[in-house]
């Protein structure tokens, strides 16, 4: 009996360190195999669906591997009169995580986990107010603000603002489970969000990023070679253009290893967007119900 | 900004052909001056003009607990302030989105990849005991004066204070046991340098018809198509890239402005090493 209890254990604790996991050690190899057995330069397999809300005047759900968004559009709406009048349209954008999203419920973005601070028995009570305070301040600015902007940045470019002077056109974004590479699926799923409401566009706008690590370059990373990378770099493009509306680099990065990147990376746009308006065509195909 | 016509097509002509308002060419910097230990109370600090865009940077230095993940490395935190005193426009949403777009973009090119790879500020060497005890650098950015180019400044401006900043020299007791909090004694005394060596420098290339300028001014960014900020350390590598304003760009555009950015980075990082050794000079004489 003893013995069966302890086979059995009666609380489950999950283990937060498992989250992240040591760099292999032969990630510098070339016989390195990714986590999900992928190829270096080979993207997780995109499932696209327009339509997910019916509220919404356009919506689309993308499924990138484990990476799951939705996005609605709303409007074109009359501009709040707060807002001075403009003769091109204005775009909101909104990106927010379930509190599920996360492998740790309500983990922010990120780019924001240095200030998880965690206050300590030898801080003075002056030194932890301001920690607090610090805190909040940054809390405040967490709601995937940065995402948020990040997303306006690579949309405006792409949609034909003056097609609705006066007025706004709200995109909001939720991630509903993280599983890698999240502002690069949520900028392609707003694009095709903003083509099923209909929103006048230049182009589709496809979205791909890619992590270096050690000598390897891999497309559409995951979770765990996120948290291990050396840099980053993505880049949001108009396929049919050639137009890159948005692109970041982090890490250290030399000049040959950023064009072959960047050529790896655009290649796999066109590919994006050629599945994205395959994606558009079912969809006005369709029968209707 | 509320341009003229007659006031815009004067700034596009003067760009097409390489002299521009100011009588500078494209690829000029306005005068860069440097003012180290401006503030007291911060460990370092530091203020930078350019023109009459005017930033200061200061850097505090505080014990704290390194992240379950990165056991092994300090960390650093950037956030900057647009305070409505420099502008109008930077009073509630305006300089609240415009903080968060500057601190993102500065991370982005001074703090590297998240392995910790090409970061400016090498992370373990702020690690004092392992998993329990690790120096938390907070460096916070002010805008006082804005005629644009604000990221360029803001990141000459961390440079500059940041080696400006002294960190006191730390003792750990040696008998704590392994579970427990180490006591650690911070000297008043004794103080370390930081290293600055790998801090890039940020150059931003402002787009405005089909030239690219550098440190455009408030009046220039109102007539851009789009900027690319590009971050080059001492070796002339990419540290970090950013892309504002609405516009697409041609890749090849894009690796072209690569280029340009490491070819000025050469003289703005030594420009600024030389304005930075000369204001240190002059912090001791006083």
């Amino acid at each position: 009996m003893a013995g069966k209890i302890s086979n059995t254990p009666a609380t489950y604790t999950p283990s937060p360190t498992s989250q992240n996991k040591k760099r292999p050690s032969i990630v510098t190899g070339s016989d390195w195999v990714r986590p999900d057995g992928r190829g270096l330069h080979q993207c997780r397999p995109a499932f696209l669906r327009t339509g997910a809300v019916n509220s919404a005047s356009g919506s689309a759900y993308a499924e990138f591997g484990n990476t799951k968004v939705i996005v609605s559009v709303f409007g074109p709406r009359e501009s709040k009169k707060a807002m001075m009048y403009s003769d091109i349209g204005r775009l909101n954008c909104n990106v927010s995580y379930t509190s599920f999203a996360t492998p740790i419920r309500g983990q922010v973005h990120e780019s924001f986990d240095p200030y998880t601070l965690k206050l300590c028995s030898y801080f003075s009570p002056s030194t932890v107010i301001f920690c607090i305070n610090l805190m909040l301040l940054v809390c405040q600015a967490s709601d995937s603000k940065d995402l948020s902007s990040m997303l306006h940045k690579a949309l405006e470019g792409a949609i034909i603002l003056e097609s609705f002077p006066k007025t706004t056109v709200d995109v909001f974004a939720l991630v509903l489970e993280s599983g890698g590479s999240d502002l690069p699926v949520v900028i392609s799923c707003a694009s095709l969000a903003l083509s099923d409401a209909g929103i006048r566009l230049y182009d589709i706008v496809a979205s791909v990023s890619m992590s270096c690590l050690g000598m390897n370059l891999v497309i559409d990373p995951v979770s765990e070679e996120e948290s291990y990378q050396d840099g980053n770099l993505m880049i949001t493009c108009m396929p049919s253009r050639n137009e890159v509306t948005q692109m970041t680099v982090t890490g250290e990065w030399s000049t040959p290893k950023i064009h072959e990147a960047m050529q790896i990376c655009l290649d796999a746009c066109t590919k994006l967007g050629m599945i994205m308006r395959s994606c558009l065509k079912e969809a006005v195909s369709a029968p209707e119900e | 900004m509320g341009l003229s016509l007659g006031e815009k097509n004067f700034i596009k002509g003067g760009i097409a052909q390489d002299i521009r308002t100011d009588g500078r060419k494209r690829l000029t910097y306005r005068p860069v001056s440097v003012e180290t230990g401006v503030i007291p109370q911060a460990s370092g600090s530091a203020r930078v003009k350019m023109g009459a865009t005017d930033v200061i940077a200061s850097v505090k230095a505080e014990l704290g607990k390194p992240n379950a993940s990165h056991p092994d490395k300090g960390r650093v935190s950037i956030y900057v302030d647009c305070s409505p005193t420099a502008e109008p426009t930077f009073e509630g949403r305006g300089g609240e989105e415009l903080s968060i777009e500057l601190s993102t973009a500065l991370q982005r090119c001074l703090l590297g990849g998240k392995s910790g790879a090409g970061a400016g500020i090498d992370l373990s060497s702020l690690s004092i005991v392992e998993g329990k005890v690790c120096w938390d650098i907070y460096i916070d950015g002010l805008v006082v004066s804005s005629d644009g180019n604000l990221l360029d400044a803001l990141g000459a401006a961390i440079k500059a204070a940041l080696s400006n900043t002294a960190i006191p020299k730390v003792e750990v007791a040696a008998n704590a046991s392994s579970d427990e909090q180490p006591e650690v004694d911070v000297s008043d005394e004794e103080f370390l340098q930081f290293d600055t060596t790998g801090i890039p420098v940020i150059i931003t290339l402002t787009k405005v018809g089909r030239h690219y300028i550098v440190d455009a001014t408030a009046e220039e960014e109102s007539q851009m198509s789009s900027a690319v900020s590009i971050s080059v350390n001492r070796q002339g590598r990419i540290c970090g890239l950013t892309k504002r304003g609405g516009a697409g760009l041609d890749p090849s555009i894009i690796l072209d402005m690569i280029s340009v950015a490491k070819h000025v980075s050469e003289q703005l990082i030594d420009k600024l090493d030389s304005e930075i050794a000369a204001a240190e000079a002059c912090d001791e004489e006083l």
